[in-house]
């Protein structure tokens, strides 16, 4: 006979007294002792992580500083299951650094509500941890890979002029001109005004919040017409957070990458739908704080200033890519127009979605070669 | 239907042409050596005569029964057949790379090319009075053939060599011909020599020395060693050939991706070096990558899938044999002219020497890049995956009997032991997403020619796939041990002329559909009339009775079925076949016409769909406040559908007048519209998204250049109705500063009336066409102005949803 259980009481958090934020370790297969963990708080105070890898008995080559994209971590630039790219940029004689900013799912910072905007991301935390790096390094000189919001908010430093000297900066998937499709955008204004007042983040992982919770009916949605049963994979894959936009090919994951995605992203906060909302109508970078005068270093709108970037920049973009479409190519031909000085240039990479560009299983023969190509030239 | 088209050049202007181009001019065109030919092979008192109609290969149908022979205008060559092979062998080594041909080498497998090759017969003509017509050479290209076939069409006493082939092929491996017991042959192709044609020209079977050299080399498949079962597990170490090929390089690829196999590749070259050369050079040439990623998952062996042990010393063959684990057969020559003997080196012998690898030291699989070719028989009634081949004595085009050959062949090593699959695509279409095709298939040469033409033979079915597909679903088989030992039809899903018509429709490019002959003579008329060099390939390959055979078959034949194909897809999750529709073809059709094959509606040809737009308003000079008049008269037109969903542009014609720039109107010498452009972007940070950029570049009466700029803008303000009309402006002189700035505006009265009931639609299209290309237009534009109005009111509607207080609750997790 099945008894009936009662609900088990939510087990209260620990108020954190003594203990500051600390990040959940990386996930990776290099040797521990190339790994080194650099200790590092941003402009504002909060703490962050900041990973540099490198090669025993080499002399030390570039630097490259590679930042991921919101609600992902460091991690996705380590994926021990394929070959990732810190292994390809090591074996080209590059010296990679990680930084987990603030939206990092290895920081607590999404879910517990510690609100910040991109504002944030590009004032502190990218301009920091350049900074940091250049501290160690000396004048060897340093580039950037990013991916996503890492890559947007990296495009609004830059045009603020913040990080100048760079040697050069890839950027997957979206950079000056951020462009989502009409239904994805409704639905996440939608979502988020609905959802606002209840929740303050979406979850990806099932199993923390369980069957029975006000997260339910956000899965089953993302459930409508997926092919993979697996719930975080159908509300990434077929939802991303429940906007409707599709964040890889499925069938460039290999199976172990599909089963660790809960890993590689976390809970998305709804608090910074605003932002995201505005920069989007936009269709440009725009600041969010207008009248808090800490912000006035960024610009108003990142493409008016973009004349300031002064590296050259290679924009990256899946042709199937689900969430930002053809922005890179968008921004290619805008650039090419109002700023024809800057030295960029765009690749799209054939049958590649948003993520899978980092996390596919063939990332390192169809993506990485790009990326190394770029940097040898630039070296 | 409509006439799309102009009427075709009628056929006494062709032979004008043609006899223009006889006349003088030393190119190198196809059309002019074919002409030199066949003037060579004339006697001179005919000299008159127009020569052969329009349609025929010039001296092959008529001069093939061997009249022409007794009257060259060159005293006819009169030694022995040595001596006439060693003159032919020398004569060709003029034509080839390397500078010399032995008299028992193919002429193509030395490094001929077909251009070569029609070169050199004319230049046999010329020298040696020796007239062989163009199928000849194609069917087999040795210069002691060639010898024996017009010594025997002379003197038919000579025509039967001892043997046939056999001494000639430097594998040895061959039995002689006549030692095998040959069924007799069938009474329909026991013709004489040369060639089994029937009385009209046109072939009618395979030669029967083709087939015997056919039934020669099945035999050889009894001789592989016996061998067990492979380990059925995912492949380690893979040979692939044909890596430098357009189905191999996207093999290579998708093997690597998804396998973590080594890949070792045969290509040919001197060396390892200029061999990986040629290989980053394919690959880099069909868009793929070429990076230190892939190369250190590839290594690279120099050697020729035609030589006996792949051209590997003994040392190498033996270690393959031990370490790889399976092998993938791609390399073939794809030739739709040349003859059984010319390609049976590579495409038979060459498959059979895998299956000798396969067979010896560790058992590995063997999977075979097969063809639905060799379904490739008039008449066939079904191609299902394990339904019956075409019987080969019905194959004519060489190709087809060797595709056939090597899969009969290796159905025979499967009783050896090994395990062998077969993998039949059908066309295989450029990439999906890259756009990169095969310059040298039949399809690339067929979609250039539609939509050049705007013609289309009525066929059946076009069993195509994209490459990617094919690709993809055979790297899957080879990495699923349970997939292997069968045979898969990677055909896709076959397009029905309804299908092409449509779908060719929708982009703006209305065709006609002819029937196959009508539509065959009617092409090559057109190339004859305004040749393009770059579909040379398909002047010749319509032009070859035996080619036309082959596409005969291709066009009249049901479509292929591919049942365990489908059910292996459902079952590893692969991507199911799509039909290779106009979305998937619009990369390859764009790279296509870029590299100048095919042709897509230019602003120079006559428009698809046009209305006019008037502007009125007032322009001053900057920094002033003097108004003047300033009013457009414009024309805006469509060359087709495709540069809206593209570049969201539309092409302007039209004239303005206004006196500050010059008393008399002025023209508009190139014009663009465009839609939203950059996706409404504001120029600067601000709330104006641009709705319609006009760029118009002028010319006043006295040659005096300007250029217009102007752009409608959306606002969040109420005033939309003006702001649909309203065209802020900027004009300067050419590459000068702005002068003159202003607004100038449709009046209300007249833009409905212009650019709704004024629209006028290409006339050669049915009323149907007419009315569905206007409703297509207004509705996409319809569309896209409304989504550039919603602009700026979506933002200032967020900026008011922000103001709402985020009351969220510290939320608690477990």
């Amino acid at each position: 006979m099945i008894r009936r259980t009662r609900r088990p009481a939510p087990r209260p958090a620990l108020r954190a007294v003594r203990t500051g934020t600390a990040l959940r370790p990386l996930r990776h297969r290099l040797s521990p002792s190339a790994v080194e963990d650099v200790p590092f708080r941003a402009g504002d105070g909060v703490r962050l992580g900041l990973t540099r890898i490198r090669t025993a008995g080499r002399p030390a080559g570039p630097a490259v500083l590679l930042l991921h994209g919101h609600t992902a971590s460091s991690d996705m630039f380590l994926l021990p299951e394929t070959r990732n790219l810190v292994d390809v940029l090591l074996d080209e004689g590059y010296e990679p650094w990680l930084l987990d900013w603030r939206g990092s799912c290895r920081l607590p910072y999404n879910e517990t509500g510690r609100r910040y905007t991109y504002d944030d991301v590009a004032l502190y935390d990218i301009p920091g941890a350049v900074a940091r790096v250049r501290q160690e390094i000396g004048d060897r000189p340093l580039f950037a890979v990013a991916h996503c919001i890492g890559s947007l908010a990296l495009s609004m430093s830059m045009a603020a002029g913040l990080v100048p000297g760079l040697a050069g900066v890839v950027s997957q998937g979206v950079f000056l001109t951020p462009r989502l499709a009409g239904r994805t955008s409704l639905r996440m204004t939608l979502a988020g005004e609905l959802l606002k007042s209840r929740i303050d983040h979406i979850p990806v992982d099932f199993r923390t919040v369980g069957f029975r919770s006000k997260y339910t009916p956000l899965f089953a949605l993302a459930s409508r017409r997926a092919e993979c049963p697996d719930p975080t994979c159908q509300i990434l894959h077929n939802s991303a957070w429940g906007t409707g936009a599709s964040l890889f090919v499925h069938e460039h994951l290999t199976r172990t990458t599909h089963d660790r995605l809960a890993e590689l992203l976390g809970p998305a906060p709804l608090w910074i739908l605003p932002h995201l909302r505005r920069i989007e109508l936009a269709r440009t970078v725009v600041r969010w704080n207008d009248g808090d005068l800490r912000y006035r270093a960024l610009p108003r709108n990142a493409l008016d200033a973009a004349g300031a970037i002064d590296a050259p920049v290679l924009l990256l973009s899946g042709s199937e890519n689900g969430l930002w479409l053809d922005s890179q190519e968008l921004c290619h031909r805008v650039l090419a127009r109002r700023q024809p000085r800057l030295d960029v240039a765009y690749t799209e990479i054939p049958g590649y979605g948003h993520l899978d560009t980092f996390l596919g299983r063939g990332a390192a023969l169809d993506v990485f070669g790009h990326i190394v190509e770029f940097l040898e030239k630039r070296r | 239907m409509g006439e799309v088209n102009d009427a075709p050049a009628d056929a006494g202007a062709a032979r004008r042409t043609a006899e223009e181009i006889e006349g003088g001019g030393s190119g190198l065109g196809v059309a002019e050596l074919l002409a030199k030919v066949a003037a060579a092979s004339r006697p001179p008192a005919a000299g008159a005569d127009p020569g052969p109609p329009g349609g025929g290969l010039p001296g092959a149908a008529p001069d093939a029964g061997g009249g022409s022979p007794a009257a060259p205008s060159v005293p006819a060559f009169t030694g022995g057949p040595d001596e006439l092979a060693s003159a032919i062998a020398e004569a060709a080594g003029r034509h080839l790379p390397d500078g010399v041909l032995s008299p028992d080498a193919d002429f193509f497998d030395a490094g001929g090319t077909s251009v070569q090759a029609v070169e050199l017969i004319a230049a046999l003509g010329r020298e040696l009075g020796v007239d062989l017509p163009l199928d000849e050479v194609f069917a087999d290209a040795r210069p002691r053939s060639l010898a024996r076939r017009w010594l025997g069409a002379a003197d038919p006493e000579a025509a039967r060599p001892p043997t046939d082939g056999a001494a000639a092929d430097p594998g040895a491996a061959v039995p002689p011909a006549t030692a095998l017991p040959v069924p007799a042959p069938a009474p329909a192709v026991s013709a004489p020599a040369p060639a089994g044609r029937g009385a009209t020209g046109e072939p009618a079977g395979a030669r029967q020395e083709d087939l015997d050299q056919i039934l020669a080399d099945l035999s050889l498949a009894d001789r592989l060693p016996w061998t067990g079962p492979p380990e059925p597990l995912p492949p380690r170490c893979i040979l692939l050939t044909g890596a430098t090929g357009f189905l191999g390089s996207h093999l290579l690829l998708d093997l690597l991706r998804h396998s973590d196999a080594r890949v070792y590749c045969l290509v040919r070259g001197a060396d390892e070096e200029a061999a990986t050369a040629r290989l980053g050079e394919a690959l880099r040439g069909y868009a793929l990558p070429w990076s230190a990623e892939v190369r250190r998952r590839v290594t690279v062996l120099p050697g020729d899938i035609r030589e006996p042990r792949l051209g590997l010393d003994e040392e190498r063959w033996e270690a393959l044999a031990r370490e790889l684990d399976c092998i993938v057969g791609v390399a073939a020559a794809v030739d739709f002219l040349r003859g059984y003997p010319s390609l049976r080196r590579s495409n038979v012998l060459g498959a059979l020497t895998l299956a000798e690898l396969a067979a010896t030291g560790r058992p590995k699989p063997l999977h075979h890049i097969s063809s639905i070719a060799v379904f490739n028989e008039v008449g066939i009634t079904s191609m299902g995956e394990d339904d019956p081949l075409a019987r080969a004595d019905r194959l004519i085009a060489g190709y087809d009997q060797t595709k056939w050959a090597a899969e009969v062949a290796l159905r025979r090593a499967r009783d050896h032991g090994l395990v062998v699959t077969a993998l039949r695509p059908g066309g295989i279409g450029g990439h999906s997403r890259t756009g990169a095709y095969n310059p040298q298939d039949l399809s690339s040469g067929l979609i250039s020619a539609f939509g050049r033409f705007r013609t289309v033979p009525a066929f059946r079915y076009l069993n195509a796939a994209p490459v990617d597909w094919v690709s993809r679903v055979a790297a899957a088989i080879v990495c699923e041990p349970d997939a292997w030992g069968f045979d898969y039809n990677l055909t896709g899903v076959p397009n029905t002329l309804d299908d092409v018509v449509r779908d060719m429709a929708l982009g703006g490019m209305h065709v006609r559909v002819q029937d196959w002959d009508e539509w065959r003579a009617d092409t090559l008329e057109r190339l004859r009339a305004d040749p393009v060099p770059e579909l040379e390939f398909l002047t010749r390959v319509l032009q070859s009775p035996t080619a036309l055979k082959l596409c005969e078959a291709t066009l009249k034949g049901p479509a292929a079925v591919d049942e365990r194909t489908a059910a292996l897809v459902r079952a590893l999750g692969l991507p199911p076949a799509a039909r290779y529709d106009a979305r998937a073809q619009q990369r390859t059709f764009e790279r296509l016409s870029r590299d100048g094959l095919a042709r897509l509606p230019q602003r120079e040809d006559p428009p698809y769909l046009w209305f006019p737009e008037t502007l009125q308003g007032a322009v001053r000079p900057v920094g002033s406040a003097a108004d003047t008049p300033c009013s457009l008269a414009l024309t805006l037109s469509l060359a087709s559908m495709y540069q809206l969903v593209t570049e969201r542009r539309v092409d302007v014609a039209g004239e303005l007048l206004c006196t500050a720039l010059h008393p008399q109107p002025l023209a508009v010498e190139r014009g663009d519209v465009w839609v939203r452009p950059e996706e409404g972007i504001p120029e600067e940070h601000g709330m104006r998204h641009p709705l319609l950029r006009y760029r118009l570049l002028l010319r006043d009466a006295d040659g005096g250049r300007w250029w217009l700029e102007g752009r409608k803008y959306a606002r969040a303000r109420r005033d939309l109705w003006r702001q649909t009309r309203a065209l802020t402006v900027d004009i300067g002189r050419q590459d000068g500063p702005p002068l003159l700035s202003g607004e100038v505006v449709v009046p209300a009265d007249s833009y409905l009336r212009d650019q709704v009931d004024g629209i006028r639609v290409d006339p050669r299209l049915t009323d149907r066409e007419k009315r569905a290309a206007k409703l297509t237009w207004l509705a996409w534009f319809g569309a896209e102005v409304g989504r550039g109005l919603l602009g700026p009111f979506a933002r200032a509607a967020a900026d008011l949803l922000d103001l709402r207080r985020d009351q969220t609750p510290r939320e608690h997790h477990r």
